[in-house]
């Protein structure tokens, strides 16, 4: 072989050094989650890379809610589902409007709001956790699912504002004089031609605010204690706790769990990249 | 239809005044054009007549009615942006029918307008289209159309040539100019090339440093202007201006330049010894022989044919001169030949002020 | 031409206080409303609350007096300076790795992200099974390999927070992994042409090229990812619950174990004693990013 051969053939072999344990380092966890979710407890115990016989029976086990600490599954899962929702939208129009009012409409105060979300955004949600907890006590809010709710988007908006402005600086200042001319309202203008244009960024910012709520623990552990409010993440979260748990039960739950995340990023990643990276890289 | 009206206008940005104080009306349906260069103000003073600037002091009316704390909308005026402001997401017709849209317009009516402005424009065979699959020129007139379906008191244009390429502008130039004829609204226009102003103009008014310099009909600037701004300004290629001082001696004047060079000024204005500038248009100055009686001795440097017309570079003492001439005359670099002038067409401005001296 | 008789050319005040709003300030102090309230009801005043909270001065003496918050400390740094620089250094190569045009790199960074895109609870309960000492996947194949019992993972305090620690980058990494491969790609490629063909290696490209262009932006990661480390809860608690013994708690997870005792002053002594870290970090990040 030529000496261009072999040169290429070393290139392959190092990007294979890093990619093969790359590969098999993101999905052990995951395959793992896999393995106990189709093995039969047995199975599953004995410690095996590969389930001799594969089943699907832990899956009707959990659908039909027919294991005691799964006695809510599909309660749980529809709270997830609303939650998330809620914040997704609930976050959507508590930025866009910010947005849309610092960017466009340059209200007076307004850079002080960015810098005060900006602030909020880089403190770690854990900080504020147990203040939260204390304070829907005092709001009377505890054990209700909108404490959550409102929790997730008081931590949602500020990223989404930030990116939502960002975005927003971008469209040209003609087009508002233009509509200014052709008579626009500011709800017109908001609505008409804001809206319509900022639609890949107000898809990304619904998905990562919808991502947030879905995956939160912390929050959803501390604000939700009814076995019937809580969302699945909480749920399994109790399941730990005690010792005779069937594992292979929780394993599979906890797949499916963590599918719907899965779905829809890959569905809106093409928004979700350059909404991410484009405040990031910003020099 | 409609005058507009500015008095005594000032605008200041924070504590930077940018206008200093402008009057002047417009005609009932007159072509009025704001030139000059980058700077001036002339954006700034339309976009104050548009609403979209802030009046910092005095007034603007339009058919008689102070508008300043009026919205943009409810001026009844519609503008054409440098660079469109078309919206990337609605069709040429959409563009086009949205400021009815606004004001919920019967769906008969706003086709009816849509289709009236198309037609006018050339615009029917775009109207499903989207901005972006459009050219420069197209997108230019899409701005236009959604104007014209305003049927506005008065039509403001933003340098609305400036983003297109020379041959497409002349073309453009033509129809903008043609719409008004037809239409006959009140058209307020700011431009900074003044080829712009004086083909398309029933009014110039020319600005700098945020002060207006003159306003006249286009022909009115050119032969006589003002201040020396102005007749560096307008006219292409630039007047020709030499600085001396008068001398009067016998019979006739002339104006002295250092070098030597005697520029005749024959019954001219100017007190003796005062300092002047001395203005003659590239088009107003004549090849003779060198020993012509009256004449200018000068050398060619530079002979430049345009084909229909010459441009020659003419070196007279220590001034350097343009001379533009009809056909091709037979002449070298490096020769000497004579000027002569005709003192009616001849140009004085005070050297310190920049005014013209009367006669 | 008609002249108007207007009176006196009055100077209109240049600022925004005229008679009445327009309709445009109206409505943007309208539809910004929201997000200010929502700051002022849960931000501001649960800030204030849990300073408030934290205000006795015993409150910090007991914090101190109590060891498992001095071990928190310890943990909390290791986890923060070990694990974030170690995740940053291998964010780099990755963002190296992933910028390479091959098309089966391509759909391995599709699966890259999985890591950040799921939800915690799952995966981490994953490792814990694996790990677990008897029947988990891990000392499984280790006694088929080695005839030897692997270790109590769990329940060694260093094993467990290093397994934590790891779990953290698991998550992580794709993040920051997607932003330094943004900052890579922001680097003209004629850069790398012209140092190719002036015979440079990959190491003196990297050195003289990438890194100084991405040198800031690893920087900014760098400091974001510490302050966001500090808050990592999940990581610590789902694995091991800041167990064994209480050893492997680190600042995120006190603040729940202090509300458990009830003794919520302490939980918020813990967070006040750490903004002295955090606080400049974060004024850091403010500076680079609002404008």
């Amino acid at each position: 072989m030529s000496m261009n051969t072999w040169r290429k053939a070393g290139t392959e072999a190092k990007l294979l050094l890093i990619g093969i344990p790359l590969f098999i380092w993101t999905m052990l966890p995951i395959y793992h989650l896999c393995l106990f979710a189709f093995s039969s407890k047995d199975e599953a115990m004995g410690g095996r890379m590969w389930p001799e016989h594969p089943t699907l029976h832990n899956f009707e086990v959990v659908f039909r809610e027919q294991h005691h600490y799964l006695n809510h599954f599909w309660l749980q899962m529809w709270n997830s589902l609303f939650i998330a929702v809620t914040v997704g939208l609930l976050t959507l129009v508590v930025a866009t409007a910010a947005a849309f009012a610092i960017s466009r409409l340059k209200v007076r105060g307004g850079r002080t709001v960015m810098n005060l979300a900006l602030f909020t955004y880089f403190i770690p949600a854990a900080f504020l956790a147990v203040p939260m907890y204390k304070t829907m006590g005092v709001y009377g809010l505890l054990n209700n699912q909108w404490a959550l709710i409102l929790a997730m988007t008081t931590i949602a908006a500020p990223y989404s504002i930030w990116v939502l402005k960002q975005a927003s600086d971008k469209l040209p200042w003609e087009l508002d004089e233009a509509a200014k001319m052709d008579g626009a309202s500011p709800l017109q203008l908001f609505r008409l031609v804001y809206l319509p244009l900022m639609t890949p960024s107000l898809v990304a910012i619904g998905t990562y605010a919808l991502l947030l709520a879905w995956n939160e623990y912390l929050y959803a552990f501390l604000l939700l204690s009814n076995d019937r409010d809580v969302t699945l993440g909480v749920a399994l979260g109790n399941f730990l706790a005690a010792d005779d748990s069937p594992w292979e039960l929780l394993m599979t739950t906890g797949l499916i769990y963590a599918l719907p995340p899965a779905a829809i990023y890959y569905t809106f990643k093409r928004y979700m990249v350059g909404g991410l990276t484009a405040g990031a890289v910003k020099s | 239809m409609a005058t507009v009206s500015f008095q005594n206008i000032e605008k200041s940005f924070g504590h930077t005044k940018v206008i200093q104080g402008i009057s002047f009306d417009i005609r009932e349906g007159e072509f009025m054009v704001l030139v000059g260069p980058s700077g001036c103000g002339k954006s700034t003073l339309l976009r104050m007549l548009a609403g979209l600037e802030e009046i910092t002091g005095g007034f603007i009316a339009i058919d008689d009615k102070v508008v300043n704390d009026i919205e943009s909308k409810d001026r009844d005026i519609a503008m054409v942006f440098q660079s469109y402001a078309l919206y990337p997401h609605m069709t040429v017709g959409e563009n086009m029918a949205f400021s009815l849209k606004l004001r919920r317009a019967d769906p008969a009516m706003m086709a009816e307008r849509v289709a009236h402005a198309s037609k006018i424009l050339n615009l029917d065979p775009y109207l499903e289209r989207f901005p972006r699959e459009l050219s420069g020129g197209q997108r230019q007139r899409v701005a236009m159309g959604r104007a014209i379906v305003r049927d506005p008191k008065v039509f403001l244009f933003d340098e609305p040539l400036s983003n297109l390429d020379a041959k497409l502008r002349v073309a453009m130039r033509a129809e903008i100019k043609a719409l008004h004829q037809r239409l006959k609204t009140t058209t307020v226009y700011v431009t900074h090339d003044q080829v712009e102003a004086m083909t398309m103009a029933d009014r110039i008014v020319v600005m700098h440093d945020g002060r207006i310099e003159q306003i006249g009909a286009p022909l009115e600037l050119y032969d006589h202007p003002d201040n020396l701004f102005v007749a560096q300004f307008i006219g292409s290629p630039a007047m020709n201006v030499m600085n001396g001082k008068v001398r009067r001696d016998g019979g006739g004047a002339h104006v002295e330049v250092a070098g030597g060079v005697r520029w005749p000024l024959v019954h001219g204005p100017g007190a003796e010894g005062q300092a002047v500038a001395y203005g003659i248009r590239p088009g107003d100055l004549r090849l003779a022989s060198p020993d012509a009686e009256g004449a200018v001795a000068a050398e060619i440097v530079v002979v430049e044919p345009t084909g229909a017309e010459t441009e020659l570079l003419i070196q007279a003492g220590d001034d350097q001169l343009i001379l533009v001439t009809h056909g091709r005359p037979k002449v070298n670099p490096g020769e000497r030949i004579g000027l002569t002038i005709d003192p009616a067409k001849v140009h004085v401005f005070d050297q310190g002020t920049g005014a013209r001296l009367a006669a | 031409m008609a002249t108007l008789a207007l009176p006196e050319a009055q100077r209109l005040p240049s600022g925004p206080i005229k008679k009445g709003m327009s309709p445009w300030q109206k409505w943007g102090l309208i539809l910004l409303a929201p997000y200010v309230v929502v700051f002022l009801v849960f931000v501001l005043y649960p800030v204030g609350y849990g300073l408030w909270l934290a205000r006795h001065p015993v409150s910090y003496q007991k914090l101190f007096d109590d060891p498992i918050f001095l071990r928190s400390v310890y943990n909390t740094l290791a986890f923060v300076i070990i694990g974030i620089n170690l995740k940053m250094v291998v964010a780099l190569v990755l963002s190296g790795f992933f910028v390479t045009a091959r098309t089966w790199i391509k759909w391995l960074s599709l699966l890259f992200i999985l890591p950040w895109a799921v939800p915690s609870i799952p995966t981490i309960l994953s490792v814990r099974f694996m790990l677990n000492p008897e029947w988990g996947l891990i000392n499984s194949l280790i006694f088929r390999f080695t005839g030897d019992d692997g270790p109590n993972w769990l329940n060694d305090p260093m094993l467990a927070l290093g397994i934590a620690m790891l779990m953290h980058i698991w998550k992580s990494l794709p993040f920051w992994t997607l932003i330094l491969v943004a900052g890579r790609l922001a680097i003209p490629a004629e850069h790398y042409e012209a140092a190719s063909v002036d015979g440079a290696t990959n190491w003196q490209k990297f050195r003289f090229i990438t890194w100084p262009s991405m040198r800031t932006l690893y920087l900014t990661c760098t400091i974001l990812s510490m302050i966001w480390t500090m808050g990592d809860f999940n990581s610590v608690y789902l694995l091991t619950g800041g167990g064994p013994a209480d050893l492997t708690h680190v600042l995120a997870t006190l603040g729940i174990r202090y509300l458990r005792l009830d003794e919520v002053d302490m939980s918020m002594a813990a967070i006040v004693v750490a903004l002295p870290a955090v606080l400049p970090l974060v004024y850091f990040m403010m500076k680079r990013l609002s404008k």
